[in-house]
C-alpha cells in the first residue's frame, strides 16, 4: 500500500481536432461545467489534424472559468523552455491560477525533425528535459536578483531576463515511463503522467514507477510526496461489469480508489471526447472515488 | 487607394481589448505583453473574450519557437478566432520564417513543406491545418533592407510615427513600391500600417499615405472623428498577384457580378482547397460562385453563359457520383450557402428546403415535429443532387422515393427565369425534375411532405457467405418477402484468400414495436450463420447521422461506378455477380432495396420510370476498363439504372435510365426549356431536334 495523500484530482484528456474547429474547445466547457478538475490536451505538433496545443489550451482557458488546463504533454523537442515558461506564467496570471505545466521529452522523432527540430538519443532528451526544467524554474523564479544563467548541453540561457512568476505554485508534470525520467522526475519534477495503455503489466506498472521516482527524491533529499503521481487512463460505461474500467460507475470508482490506495495515484484523467462520459465521469465516478478512498485513508 | 482605411488600437489587456471592440475599431494590436509575459498567449486569451475584432501581436519575435511550429499556431488561432488573425513577425532571418510559416498554412498546396534556408531547414512538415481564411503576414523595420524585405514578401508593413517623421515615411514608402515592383508584385498589394497618437485630424491621417492606423492611446478616442475616412472607402476584394497568376484562361474574372464576387473563390485564393473537390472526385474548376439567394442564382448562370465553352458544373452538398460537380478549369455554381430548412404548414408536415442542406440536417431539424423524410443512406449526401434524381432511403419499401413527397420546386432556368413547378403550375417540369432535374434547371427551393416515423430499428448483421450466389438468392427472396416495414442493403467485397467469405446485411425497420422489429428481421437473419449482430432502437436521426462533420472534401481521382436495377435475384444473376466479385475488378458490391411503396407509383408519373424494380445494384472499382469487362455480363439481367450511381457517360447509359417514352418526353421538354443545353454535368439528355 503507498499512498501519498494527494488531494485527489479528475481531469479529461481532449483531442486537439482541428475539425470541427471549435470540438475540444466545447469539450473543455463541458467538463468545466461537470465540475472535473482539469481539462488536458495532448501535443503533436507535426500532426496537422490537431491544432497548435498551447494556442487551444489558451483559447479553451479563456472560454472556462475553474477548470485547470495543462499539456499532456507539451512536446519539449518543438517548444522553448523559456517560451514554455513564459507562456504558461502568463495565462497562469490571466486566469488566477488556473494552469499547469505537463512536459514531455518528445516522441514520434521522425515527426519532431520533420518539423525542423534536432533528432535526440533517448539518453539525450532525458538529459534535455532536466536542463528545460532548470531554465524554466529559473524564468519562474522572478524574485532572485540577477538575470537566468544555465548552460547545459542543449539550452544555453545566459543573461535571459527573468518572469513573469506564475500566479500560483505551477507543477511540472511528466510524462515517463523508463528509470532514467522517472529518476529525474524524482529529482526535479512534480508529477510523472503516464498512460495506462502504455503500460505493458499494467496498472500494477505503477509500483516500479513509484520505486524509482520515490528513491531519487530520498536520494536527492526530497519528500517523495512532493511528486503528484497521475495517470490517463481509457474506459468504457456498460451496465455490468465487464473488466477493468469497463462497467457501471460504481465500478470505476472501485477500480480507482482501489490504484490510489494501492500505488498512491492521485489524478485520474479520462480520455474521451464524448460530452456524457465527461458529465459521468465527473457526477458518478469522482465523488464516489473521493468517498472510497476517504474512508480508508487514517 | 486599394485597400479600405482600418483603424486598430494597441492594447495589453483584455479589457482594452473589449473596449475597442466596443468602439468600433478593426483591430486590436498587442505590442508586448505586459511583465514580460508572452505576447501570443495575451492575443490567444483576447481571441477567446471578444467576438469580431481583428487580432495582432505586433512584435511577435520569431526566435519564440520553430517557424513551422509558429505557422500551425497561426492556423490554429484564426480557425478558433474566426478569421480574424492578422500575423505581425519580427526577429532574424524573417525571409526564410515567412516562407515556412506561409508553407504550412498553404495546406492546399500538394506534397509536405520542404524548405531548407541557410537558418532555418523543415525537411518534410505536413502542411496545414487550413487557417479561417488567408492570414496577412506583416513585417516591420525603418531601415532600408527591412523596407525592402517588406517590398518583395510582406503583406504589410508597419511603421510607428514615435520612431519615423512623416518625410522619412514618405521615403520608405517609395522604397517599399520600389521592391514590391522589382518582385514582380503591385505595390498595392501591401497594406501600410502606422501607429499613430490619438489627437491627428482626418486630414493629417490621409497625408501620411497609410491605410491601417494604430492607435496608441492612454484612453482610446471614439472613431467619429475619423468616421469619414471609414465612410470614403469600402470593401473591396483585393487578389494580390500570387493568387491571380493561378487564373486559369476563358475566364472573366474581373467581370464577376458584384453581389457574387465577395463569395467567389478562383485557384489562388485560401478558400479554394475547400471548394475545389467533391467527396468521390478531384477537381481544379478555374472558378466556383457560390450564390446565397435566388437572384445570385440568376446571376451566376448568366455569368456562365457567358462562358459556353468551358464546363460547367452544379454543386449542391457535393455528393455527386453520376454528377460532375466540380471539373478542370471550368465554373462551378456551388449552393452550397443555401441551407435553410423551414417548416411551411405545420399540419400538412408540409416543409421547405434549401438545395445545400445535407439530409442529416433536414432529419435533425424534423425531428422534434415526429416527422422524418427517407432519403438515402449517407447523411452527408446533398438535397439538391438527390432529389432531382430519385432518392433510394432507407424507408424506401415503406415510404417510396424521396421526390415521391416532393410537392413542389423553385427553380431557376437556363434563360434565367425563376419558375415554381409543382402539379399545378408547369406540370412538365416538375414531371421532368422528380428524376432528370440536373438537365432543367437549378433548384433552389424543395417543399416536401414529410411523414410520422416513430423510433426504428436499425440492423446490421454480418453474415458467413460460403456460398455467395446462394446468399444473394435467399437474401432477395427474404426482401421481397419481408413487410415494407423493412428496407435494407448487401454490402459484399471481392474474396480474399485464406479468409472467410461474409457479407454485410443492414435493414432498418419502420417500427418503434422491438418485437415487431426482430419478428421481421429473423427471416433476413436466418439465410446464413451470423457471424456478428448488433440490432438497436433509434430514432431516425439515428441511422443517418453518419456524416462527417467539420473539414471538407478532399476526393481525389474520377469515381467508376456502375449501377442496374433488378426486379429478382435470380440465380443466374447471382451466378454472374459472382463471379464479377472473383474478378477483382470492383472493392465495392452493394444492392439496395427499392419495390413496396417506390412500385406503387406508376411509372409515368415521375421522369424516375423503372418503378417495377426491387433492388437496386451498385459496383465501384478504380479501373474503368476491368469494371466495365466485369460488369458487361450482368448487364442482361438488368432492367435500367438508377442514375446517381453510374459514372459511365455512354450515350446509352441515358437510354438505360430512362425507358423509351420517358426519354422522349424529356428531349421534348429539353428543347423546350433549355435548348442551348446549359445544364449537361449529369445524365446528359439531348434535346429534340424540330
Ligand atoms: C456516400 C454516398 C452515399 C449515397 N447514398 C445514396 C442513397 O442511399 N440513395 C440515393 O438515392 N443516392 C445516394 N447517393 C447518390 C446521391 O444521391 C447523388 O450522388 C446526389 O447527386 C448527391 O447530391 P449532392 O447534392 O450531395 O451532390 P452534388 O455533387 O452537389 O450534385 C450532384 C449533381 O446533382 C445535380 N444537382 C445538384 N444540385 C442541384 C440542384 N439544386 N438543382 C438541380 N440539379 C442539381 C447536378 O447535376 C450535380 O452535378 C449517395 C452518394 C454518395 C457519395
Amino acid at each position: 500500500m503507498t499512498d501519498y495523500g494527494h488531494e485527489l484530482l479528475f481531469g479529461t484528456f481532449i483531442t486537439p481536432t482541428a475539425q470541427p474547429v471549435h470540438q475540444a474547445v466545447e469539450l473543455a466547457v463541458v467538463a468545466d461545467r461537470a465540475g472535473l478538475d482539469l481539462a488536458t490536451f495532448q501535443d503533436h505538433p507535426y500532426l496537422p489534424k490537431f491544432h497548435d496545443t498551447w494556442t487551444l489550451i489558451t483559447y479553451a482557458a479563456a472560454r472556462t472559468s475553474r477548470i485547470r488546463l495543462s499539456g499532456n504533454v507539451l512536446s519539449l523537442p518543438l517548444r522553448q523552455p523559456a517560451v514554455l515558461a513564459r507562456s504558461h506564467a502568463s495565462l497562469d496570471r490571466l486566469t488566477g491560477g488556473r494552469i499547469e505545466l505537463g512536459l514531455g521529452a518528445g516522441a514520434f522523432w521522425d515527426g519532431i525533425e520533420a518539423m525542423g527540430a534536432r533528432r535526440l538519443t533517448p539518453g539525450q532528451a532525458v538529459s534535455a528535459l532536466g536542463e528545460a526544467i532548470r531554465v524554466i524554474r529559473a524564468v519562474w523564479d522572478a524574485d532572485r536578483p540577477g538575470p537566468v544563467s544555465v548552460h547545459g548541453e542543449f539550452y544555453q540561457a545566459e543573461g535571459l531576463k527573468r518572469g513573469p512568476a506564475p500566479a500560483h505554485d505551477m507543477s511540472i508534470w511528466v510524462g515517463a515511463y523508463k528509470p532514467r525520467m522517472l529518476r529525474l522526475i524524482g529529482r526535479a519534477a512534480d508529477g510523472v503522467l503516464p498512460s495506462l495503455s502504455y503500460l505493458e503489466g499494467g496498472p500494477g506498472d505503477y509500483a516500479t514507477i513509484n520505486e524509482h521516482i520515490d528513491d531519487s527524491a530520498r536520494e536527492s533529499g526530497r519528500d517523495p510526496a512532493r511528486v503528484r503521481r497521475l495517470l490517463n487512463i481509457n474506459g468504457t460505461f456498460s451496465q455490468f461489469g465487464r473488466s477493468f474500467l469497463n462497467g457501471p460507475a460504481e465500478q470505476w470508482a472501485e477500480d480507482l480508489a482501489g490504484l490510489a490506495l494501492e500505488h498512491g495515484i492521485s489524478t485520474f484523467i479520462l480520455a474521451t471526447d464524448d460530452p456524457a462520459t465527461i458529465e459521468e465521469y465527473a457526477a458518478e465516478v469522482a465523488p464516489a472515488v473521493r468517498e472510497l478512498v476517504a474512508a480508508e485513508r487514517p | 487607394m486599394t485597400h479600405p482605411v482600418r483603424f486598430g488600437a494597441l492594447v495589453t489587456s483584455v479589457a482594452q481589448a473589449r473596449r475597442a471592440e466596443e468602439l468600433g475599431y478593426d483591430l486590436v494590436a498587442v505590442p508586448h505583453a505586459p511583465d514580460d509575459g508572452d505576447d501570443w498567449t495575451l492575443l490567444t486569451w483576447i481571441a477567446g473574450q471578444t467576438e469580431k475584432v481583428g487580432l495582432v501581436a505586433t512584435g511577435l519575435d520569431v526566435a519564440r519557437g520553430e517557424p513551422a511550429v509558429l505557422g500551425r499556431a497561426a492556423a490554429s488561432l484564426d480557425l478558433l478566432s474566426g478569421g480574424r488573425l492578422e500575423l505581425a513577425l519580427t526577429g532574424a532571418h524573417l525571409d526564410e520564417v515567412t516562407g515556412i510559416v506561409r508553407g504550412v498554412l498553404d495546406a492546399g498546396e500538394t506534397g509536405p513543406l520542404r524548405f531548407l534556408g541557410e537558418h532555418h531547414r523543415v525537411p518534410k512538415a505536413q502542411r496545414g491545418p487550413l487557417p479561417a481564411h488567408r492570414i496577412p503576414i506583416w513585417l516591420t523595420g525603418n531601415d532600408q533592407q527591412s523596407v525592402r524585405l517588406a517590398g518583395r514578401l510582406a503583406d504589410a508593413w508597419v511603421a510607428d510615427l514615435e520612431r519615423i517623421t512623416a518625410d522619412e515615411l514618405a521615403t520608405a514608402y517609395k522604397q517599399l513600391e520600389a521592391a514590391a515592383t522589382e518582385a514582380g508584385r503591385d505595390p498595392e498589394e501591401i497594406r501600410r500600417v502606422l501607429i499613430v497618437g490619438p489627437g491627428l485630424s482626418p486630414a493629417e491621417l490621409t497625408a501620411l499615405g497609410a491605410d491601417t492606423f494604430l492607435v496608441r492611446a492612454a484612453e482610446l478616442p471614439g472613431l467619429s472623428a475619423w468616421e469619414t475616412l471609414r465612410d470614403a472607402t469600402g470593401p473591396i476584394i483585393f487578389r494580390p498577384s500570387s493568387v491571380r497568376a493561378k487564373r486559369r484562361p476563358g475566364i472573366d474574372y474581373d467581370g464577376v457580378p458584384a453581389g457574387l464576387a465577395s463569395t467567389a473563390v478562383e485557384p489562388g485564393d485560401l478558400d479554394y482547397a475547400r471548394v475545389r473537390s467533391t467527396y468521390m472526385r478531384g477537381g481544379a474548376p478555374g472558378l466556383v460562385l457560390r450564390p446565397r439567394t435566388t437572384s445570385e442564382v440568376v446571376d451566376a448562370l448568366a455569368f456562365v453563359r457567358r462562358h459556353p465553352d468551358l464546363p460547367f458544373g452544379l454543386r449542391s452538398a457535393g455528393h455527386g457520383v453520376s454528377g460532375r460537380s466540380t471539373n478542370d478549369g471550368g465554373i462551378v455554381v456551388s449552393l452550397a450557402a443555401m441551407t435553410t430548412i423551414e417548416v411551411l404548414d405545420e399540419s400538412r408536415r408540409l416543409i421547405r428546403v434549401g438545395p445545400g442542406a445535407r439530409w442529416t440536417d433536414v432529419a435533425q431539424a424534423i425531428h422534434p415535429y415526429g416527422w422524418a423524410l427517407s432519403s438515402g443512406d449517407y447523411g452527408g449526401v446533398g438535397v439538391g443532387g438527390l432529389a432531382t434524381a430519385g432518392g433510394v432511403g432507407w424507408l424506401a419499401r415503406k415510404h417510396g422515393l424521396t421526390i415521391d413527397h416532393l410537392v413542389a420546386v423553385e427553380m431557376v432556368l437556363a434563360d434565367g427565369s425563376v419558375v415554381r413547378a409543382s402539379d399545378s403550375e408547369n406540370a412538365d417540369l416538375f414531371w421532368a425534375v422528380r428524376g432528370a432535374g440536373a438537365n432543367f434547371g437549378v433548384v433552389t427551393s424543395f417543399e416536401f411532405e414529410a411523414y410520422d416515423v416513430g423510433d426504428v430499428g436499425f440492423a446490421q448483421l454480418v453474415v458467413a457467405a460460403d456460398d455467395p450466389a446462394d446468399l444473394l438468392v435467399k437474401w432477395g427472396r427474404a426482401i421481397e418477402e419481408a413487410p415494407r416495414d423493412v428496407s435494407g442493403q448487401l454490402i459484399m467485397g471481392p474474396p480474399r484468400p485464406g479468409q472467410p467469405v461474409f457479407a454485410q446485411l443492414m435493414a432498418v425497420v419502420d417500427n418503434d414495436d422491438p418485437e415487431t422489429i426482430i419478428e421481421q428481421l429473423q427471416p433476413i437473419a436466418a439465410i446464413a450463420p451470423l457471424y456478428q449482430q448488433n440490432v438497436v432502437l433509434t430514432p431516425y436521426t439515428g441511422v443517418i447521422s453518419n456524416a462527417a462533420e467539420g473539414g471538407y472534401h478532399q476526393g481525389a481521382g474520377e469515381p467508376v461506378s456502375r449501377s442496374g436495377l433488378i426486379e429478382h435475384l435470380t440465380p443466374e444473376f447471382a451466378r454472374a455477380a459472382v463471379e464479377l466479385l472473383a474478378s477483382g475488378a470492383v472493392h465495392w458490391f452493394q444492392i439496395r432495396t427499392v419495390g413496396g411503396a417506390v412500385a406503387d407509383v406508376p411509372a409515368e408519373q415521375t421522369a424516375y420510370a423503372h418503378r417495377s424494380a426491387n433492388f437496386s445494384v451498385i459496383v465501384m472499382g478504380s479501373s474503368k476498363q476491368r469494371v466495365d469487362a466485369a460488369w458487361a455480363p450482368l448487364t442482361a439481367h438488368f432492367d435500367g439504372l438508377y442514375l446517381s450511381f453510374e459514372t459511365d457517360l455512354s450515350p446509352e447509359r441515358v437510354e438505360d435510365a430512362f425507358p423509351p417514352r420517358t426519354l422522349a418526353r424529356l428531349r421534348e421538354l429539353k428543347h423546350r426549356y433549355d435548348p442551348d443545353n446549359l445544364f449537361r454535368d449529369n445524365f446528359n439528355i439531348k434535346a429534340a431536334t424540330r
